[in-house]
């Protein structure tokens, strides 16, 4: 995007370089390539600053957010390349101001239409690039409640309720659990609600998140990857403990999740709901 | 305009048909009438919202006990605001005009703040440049209020369990943080310069209507006690979004926002109002609109869109305000209401918001590249076109606040894309920035400095911004401090860089004085260092994974608070240090000329101290006000304008 080349010359009158030929733009063009490729080697941050993952949908958010990265590095370096070069090669100091002897051109149409054009590039790509994601991402989303009571898989009744999350197993005996556990490698679909205020439910590592409303159920599906335990968060503003709205997601082998759900049918045949304090 | 019609008779003035209590009433009979307004309000509240009798030994149903608390509160709280109206004389035109006795022109003189020196400043007065000036106090005070809470907040994340501040001041200064910051940064470009320094560029006397523009400072005036006195009430435990259901179990305090949302919408649409008119109607002659400066674009735009935003955030508040004392249920689940309505009217108002506060700041900073660039602005039409594309797109963006909460998730794909378009606008005003800084004669001094940290600030704003706008993304970073460091990036980094930047540049002709700008480069930039170390900081935690607005976390986040909190320290200093310089220049600065910066504009060519009525003789405008850098139209002689082909393409 070196393009930002402009149509006043300078003052030599004959043989006069063409806009790439001119030293201004080349520095610029040189001081652009340097931040965009420093940039780009670290476009790996922010995917590395998220940690583990353990969903295939963590997996693309991390490729987004490299991507993302990688992508906006050289859009900012153009301008923070014309900011250092500014700044070093048309400096004024003075106490007075600068005499007008700067070239008076209002306008250069293409560079505005080449600018344009390619920032409406930029921009598509974006938003196709979402578009794509979340088909892959969650399609349990835009899910109604009858489609999803008719998927397969395990279904879990997440509850917020001030200032704890509370998760029920309507197909396993309506266990009940403040801690969340789901089998490794199998769909699992979130019905949440709350019964309060608005919450937010969140699988940090799952890239999992949706509010939990009072009054209406929101879906949500995820298949992990990884075997382990993650945090589960609160992520909307909820009160007075909001911070303390935490808790644990275990994954697991079948096997242990079995054994976990013969151990929880054991030990309390639930009726009234468990409580978490706060 | 008022103030011009004394030319037609000064022959009356003698009459005394009243104007003695309009020559007694300032900010003292002001806070005496409110608060005489405001016991009787609260007086008559208390007698009139009682419990019904109560069977023997039963006690008061709460929602009952509830309703009535509020009702009292809010009662009490439109006492004080009518009584401060009352008492700085809001309604004294409209009460003579009733009774047949409008203001005389000696009267409407006094208004203007004719020969009254600093007492001008205390009092309804018309006078725009002594509105102007008000409102840079006023929100001066206001970031000082929301900078100090920021500080508190700031100390107590500085270590992952801290009990420094306790949840519910947590909450609370959370939230008054967040309110006080929007409605300072929403008039700090448009209150001080929009009044001060707009009429005098584009030619006029004064604002359209100087009384409805003295009417919108003492607004707001009058509820910054109110925003002020929630944590006396029980504090606020929602953060400024104030979300329903969660408002609906909050504590008084909560009426404290409800009241102040509501008179500050009925000031801004007041001032929207009276500024639109002023830029459209009041240009002088041969001010065609491309020949009206950036900044006048820059202020209607964000008046504009803050005429259709604001009456959204006051009727969600109007319903929440019932909610809270009528027993109205418009967002309780319980009882049929929804929480979504009052997300969708709250961001139907909060993201065209974002850009009432971005805007006029941009403005302000493409407004003195010009002059410190020595080059004309680059593609002023583009300018233009990038502003109204901004602003017509802004309203039609507001659910990707809403892209987790399970509202319309189908419609998540289209308000992505209006999202994302809206950067392309966004990016055309960083052409045109680097367009006219392009082969300038770039004189750094101050205001200029403002524009290149601008840049590099609004940059990462605005990137961070794309990713949020993806769903997918979003889907890991909504909730989360991203998010707060995203916005912080674009209010704070952006737009209050820009109004710093415009205070620097107008400073010489509000105060009549020159910014000390030695002194004032170290409060610059420790506040830009410090602002970025903080938020950098907090984008690491944000991908992380910490949750927005948690008063205490997980280990994992305790070094990226830490820098944030040491960067928040040093915005403090660097504040500090500002606000010092600004009160000493403006004491003792060196004296300016009525043209420092050698600009072209129409505020530059009246004279320091502006007279009264800014100009004895109206000017006429000939020329573009961005004439700098050598002609571009010269003879065809001169070999170096000589077209030729592949330029530029």
């Amino acid at each position: 995007m070196s393009d930002t080349a402009l149509k006043e010359e300078d003052r030599t009158p004959a043989d006069a370089p063409r806009w790439w030929e001119r030293g201004d733009v080349r520095a610029v063009f040189l001081i652009w390539l340097i931040l965009s490729a420093v940039g780009i080697a670290f476009a790996w941050v922010p995917a590395w600053l998220m940690g583990l993952s353990a969903s295939s949908e963590m997996d693309d958010v991390k490729m987004t957010m490299t991507w993302f990265t990688a992508i906006a590095m050289p859009v900012g370096a153009v301008i923070w390349a014309v900011m250092i070069y500014s700044l070093w090669k048309w400096r004024y100091r003075g106490e007075q101001p600068p005499p007008d002897d700067a070239p008076g051109f209002q306008t250069n149409p293409p560079t505005v239409v080449m600018w344009i054009v390619i920032s409406a590039v930029l921009t598509l790509f974006v938003f196709a690039w979402g578009l794509v994601k979340i088909a892959a991402i969650s399609p349990a989303m835009a899910m109604t409640s009858a489609a999803t009571s008719a998927s397969s898989g395990l279904r879990v009744e997440v509850t917020g309720n001030q200032w704890a999350w509370n998760f029920t197993y309507p197909q396993l005996g309506n266990i009940q659990s403040d801690v969340l556990h789901i089998p490794l490698g199998e769909q699992t679909t979130f019905a949440v609600s709350s019964v309060d205020v608005i919450h937010s439910f969140w699988i940090v590592q799952m890239a999992v998140k949706v509010d939990a409303n009072p009054g209406a159920i929101t879906y949500l599906t995820v298949t992990p990857t990884k075997a382990g335990t993650f945090e589960v968060r609160c992520a909307e503003l909820c009160g007075l403990y909001h911070a303390a709205m935490e808790t644990t997601s275990v994954v697991s082998s079948r096997k242990d999740f079995d054994a976990w759900v013969a151990e929880m049918r054991a030990v309390k045949p639930v009726s009234s709901m468990t409580e978490g304090g706060a | 305009m008022a103030i011009a019609t004394h030319e037609v008779s000064a022959a009356p003035g003698s009459r005394r048909a009243g104007g003695v209590l309009l020559r007694k009433m300032s900010v003292v009979t002001a806070i005496a009438c409110g608060l005489i307004l405001m016991f009787a309000a609260h007086y008559w509240a208390v007698n009139f919202f009682v419990m019904p009798e109560l069977p023997e030994g039963q006690d008061a149903p709460s929602a009952l006990v509830y309703l009535l608390e509020n009702r009292v509160t809010l009662t009490t709280m439109a006492g004080w605001v009518v009584g401060f109206m009352l008492g700085i004389g809001a309604f004294n035109g409209p009460v003579r005009w009733f009774f047949g006795k409008d203001l005389s022109d000696a009267d409407l003189l006094y208004q203007a703040g004719k020969d009254q020196g600093v007492w001008r400043y205390f009092r309804f007065t018309t006078d725009h440049k002594v509105v102007g000036i008000q409102y840079l106090v006023i929100t001066m005070s206001l970031l000082g209020c929301g900078g100090t809470i920021a500080m508190l907040i700031r100390t107590n994340l500085m270590t992952p369990s801290s009990s420094f501040l306790g949840p519910t001041a947590y909450n609370t200064f959370v939230g008054m943080h967040g309110i006080i910051m929007i409605v300072a940064t929403i008039i700090m470009v448009t209150g001080p310069f929009g009044n001060f320094i707009l009429p005098i560029m584009i030619g006029a006397r004064d604002m359209a209507f100087p009384r409805l523009n003295a009417l919108s400072f003492w607004l707001i005036a009058s509820v910054v006690p109110v925003l002020l006195s929630t944590p006396f009430l029980g504090g606020m435990p929602t953060g400024w979004v104030a979300y329903n259901p969660l408002a609906d179990q909050a504590p008084p305090g909560m009426d404290a926002f409800v009241m102040t949302i509501i008179v500050f919408a009925i000031s801004s649409a007041v001032a929207g109002a009276n500024i639109t008119t002023t830029a459209v109607k009041m240009r002088t002659r041969g001010m065609t609109w491309t020949r009206t400066p950036i900044f006048v674009y820059g202020v209607v735009a964000s008046v504009g869109l803050a005429i259709p935003a604001f009456p959204a955030f006051m009727a969600s508040q109007v319903l929440s305000g019932l909610d809270r004392a009528a027993g109205t249920t418009f967002y309780n689940p319980a009882e049929g209401g929804s929480g979504w309505l009052y997300a969708n009217l709250f961001w139907i108002m909060g993201h065209p918001e974002v850009y009432v506060i971005l805007i006029p700041a941009v403005a302000a900073l493409l407004e003195l590249t010009p002059v410190f660039c020595r080059r004309p602005l680059f593609s002023f039409k583009a300018a233009v076109v990038a502003i109204a594309g901004i602003v017509g797109l802004s309203v039609l963006v507001w659910a990707h606040h809403m892209y987790m909460s399970g509202w319309a998730p189908s419609l998540g794909g289209s308000f992505m894309l209006t999202t994302e378009l809206i950067s392309i606008p966004t990016g055309l005003l960083f052409l045109v920035f680097i367009g006219t800084m392009w082969r300038g004669r770039i004189w750094t001094r101050l205001p200029m400095m403002a524009v290149y940290a601008m840049l590099w600030n609004f940059v990462i704003g605005g990137i961070t911004g794309v990713y949020l706008s993806d769903i997918p993304a979003d889907s890991a970073m909504h909730g989360s401090m991203f998010v707060t460091a995203h916005f912080h990036y674009t209010l704070m980094g952006a737009a209050l860089t820009g109004t710093i930047g415009a205070v620097i540049y107008w400073f010489p002709k509000m105060t009549g004085r020159m910014f000390d700008e030695k002194i004032g480069a170290w409060g610059f930039w420790l506040i830009q260092i410090g602002f970025n170390v903080t938020f950098i900081g907090m984008f690491t935690v944000g991908f992380a994974g910490q949750p927005r607005r948690v008063f205490n976390y997980s280990e994992a986040f305790a070094v990226g608070n830490f820098v944030s909190t040491m960067g928040a320290y040093t915005i403090g200093i660097g504040a500090l240090i500002f606000l010092g310089v600004v009160i000493a220049s403006w004491r003792r600065g060196i004296v300016a000329t009525a043209n420092p910066w050698g600009a072209k504009t129409l505020e530059w060519q009246v004279p320091t101290p502006v007279p009264l009525e800014n100009f004895d003789v109206l000017p006429v405008v000939t020329s573009d006000p961005y004439g700098y850098g050598k002609s571009d139209a010269r003879p065809p002689d001169s070999p170096s304008d000589r077209p030729r082909e592949g330029v530029g393409v």
